[in-house]
């Protein structure tokens, strides 16, 4: 359980995707301009990375890596399929986004109304890839571990952009140097985010 | 007063445009505000007519700043005396802390405010005041063994990248005086260890006592010393090795009384600073996991630079929450951040400063949604009483 949170707390501040690794930095510049889109699609990362992982984590570790298929024999033991990773995944993510959106808009229309736009989004966001491929280098012990790390990062990544959308809404009327307007000042509050998440480096529970 | 007036009004036409140093403009009206009141004076239309401007403002923090610049200064020289077992007057210390504090003042002020002079000139536009509490704030939270030059890097750093790519005073999101820290915590973390912060360099015919370490009381705790702190008296007063404002409970009290007072400093964001303190610490002593989180709570309130963290830093009108309910909410946040990053994180001895910065990034969030639930509580409002009148 502690080592469940321990990956949690590091994946939401020390390793945060945006502000540590700068992943997802397309759709976290375009939709940043206010708190309301940001939530939204602040969600919906959440949603699917808390959804995608836990998936390719069991496809990576019972089809996938080197000797995953031995539970079909041990004819099978010697096969690596690691290869196919980027692909499968890939498939994975873009398969999910589709069925969570039409489940979505089946059962909870306003969600949808709310999230709709931003799903198809997300299926080509890097911080969602980003998510499956360090799962699978750092070597999670079990699924559990996999789904904390992932919904710790979509957390971590939902906190970056409302935290910098709010700070946008808030500079919209400050005297920057013309220069720097616009996406210019936005790499610059992104950089002193990430100063103020280095408050938590080296944090241990 | 006569003589300053006239020599005034003599080299002033020099400076106005088309004159001689035209290009000067605004660096003459900068010095120029700071001995008279500017001459503007509001016509018609129903203003509050008051001296308080920007730069008055600025100069009461300044005065909130005396009480622990003086005892930091005091402070300085004690902890060297200490050192080299020497029992000094207050009168000496006071000297030796004087010759090793002044330089930092001036190199901070030096650095800072040429480079606030030189956008100032460049664009056009009024010197802003705000580096003068910068300035002295950066000094305040740096120890006296800093490097003048990391000074004045980070200093620089700080008032551009921190304050006039913003737009200067009034516009920025994070507190300069905290970024300048951080610029040195990161880029130097050597210097801002906690591990020795009084005056190592021992001076002819003196020789350190056997035995001396000079550590902060934050790093004694997190090695588990919990038994060689200070004594609370000395905690309270400020004999301690530490930063050079940091130290003295007593002298921030001073100082934020005087702030809370003239109503420049908000009294909910130090109150709710010290709540959140409170509770997060009272939280760790029932958890009692290790010796750290069994220390009790006013000492906690009394190690590092909570105090002067909860005064000073987290009181920043521009970069704290605006909104009423924003500040508790803010305050109460720095308060728990700084415990934990005190107690769970081995990486930094103190947590105050950078739990404020992280705060700073997230007020605008916090604004934001206090303002949201207030619109929607009127409308409910709105619609309740619609309601009824159609009844």
């Amino acid at each position: 359980m502690e080592e469940l949170v321990n990956i949690f707390v590091r994946s939401v501040f020390i390793d945060n995707l945006v502000l540590a690794y700068y992943l997802g930095m397309c759709s976290y510049l375009a939709v940043s301009k206010t708190v309301k889109t940001s939530v939204g699609l602040g969600l919906a990362v959440i949603f699917v990375l808390g959804i995608t992982v836990p998936i390719n984590y069991l496809i990576d570790n019972f089809l996938l890596s080197k000797g995953a298929l031995s539970w079909l024999g041990p004819r099978f033991a010697e096969i690596n399929l690691s290869f196919l990773t980027f692909i499968v995944f890939i498939a994975v993510i873009a398969s999910m986004v589709q069925l969570v959106e039409m489940v979505i808009e089946k059962f909870s229309p306003t969600l949808y109304n709310s999230l709709g736009i931003f799903l198809p989004l997300i299926a080509v966001n890097c911080a969602i890839l980003g998510g499956s491929l360090f799962m699978q280098e750092r070597n999670f012990a079990n699924i559990a571990e996999a789904f904390s790390f992932s919904l710790g990062s979509g957390v971590g990544w939902f906190l970056a952009i409302v935290g910098i959308a709010a700070i946008r809404e808030k500079i919209r009327y400050s005297n920057v140097p013309a220069p720097l307007r616009g996406l210019g000042i936005t790499f610059i509050i992104t950089g002193l985010m990430g100063i103020a998440f280095m408050a938590f480096m080296s944090i241990e529970l | 007063m006569k003589v300053i007036k006239n020599i005034r009004d003599k080299i002033r036409p020099h400076f106005a445009p088309g004159g001689k140093y035209e290009k000067l403009h605004r660096v003459w009206e900068a010095f120029d505000t700071f001995l008279f009141v500017p001459e503007k004076t509001t016509t018609g239309g129903s203003h509050i007519r008051d001296a308080v401007d920007l730069k008055r403002t600025m100069v009461y923090v300044i005065i909130a700043l005396i009480p622990p610049l003086l005892v930091g200064i005091w402070n300085t020289g004690q902890q060297y005396y200490q050192a080299v077992g020497i029992d000094p007057t207050i009168q000496e210390a006071f000297v030796f802390g004087f010759m090793r504090v002044l330089p930092i003042i001036i190199v901070s002020y030096a650095a800072g405010l040429a480079t606030e002079f030189l956008f100032a000139v460049i664009h056009n536009k009024e010197v802003n005041e705000g580096f003068l509490v910068s300035g002295m704030l950066v000094v305040l939270i740096l120890p006296a063994t800093m490097p003048l030059w990391m000074v004045a890097a980070a200093n620089i750093f700080a008032v551009i990248i921190g304050k006039e790519i913003f737009g200067g005073t009034g516009m920025n999101v994070v507190n300069p005086a905290l970024l300048s820290r951080a610029f040195i915590l990161f880029g130097y973390p050597a210097y801002l260890s906690g591990e020795v912060y009084t005056y190592t360099k021992v001076q002819e015919g003196h020789q350190l006592v056997d035995g001396y370490s000079g550590v902060t009381p934050l790093s004694l705790v997190a090695e588990g010393q919990t038994e060689a702190l200070p004594s609370d008296f000395n905690m309270f007063i400020g004999n301690m090795p530490g930063v050079i404002g940091e130290t003295s409970f007593a002298a921030i009290m001073l100082g934020g009384l005087f702030l809370a007072i003239t109503g420049v400093g908000s009294l909910r964001i130090m109150l709710s600073v010290f709540a959140g303190g409170i509770f997060m610490a009272g939280l760790f002593n029932i958890l009692a996991l290790n010796e750290y989180m069994m220390i009790p709570i006013h000492q906690h309130l009394l190690l590092g630079a909570f105090a002067f963290g909860a005064v000073y830093m987290a009181t920043d009108p521009v970069t704290a929450a605006q909104t009423g309910k924003g500040k508790y909410i803010y305050g109460f946040m720095i308060g728990v951040i700084t415990i934990i990053i005190r107690v769970v994180n081995p990486g930094f001895p103190g947590g105050v400063m950078i739990a404020i910065l992280f705060m700073n990034v997230f007020a605008p969030l916090i604004d934001h949604y206090v303002v949201e639930a207030n619109i929607k509580r009127r409308l409910k409002r709105l619609k309740h009483n619609q309601a009824i009148l159609k009844k």
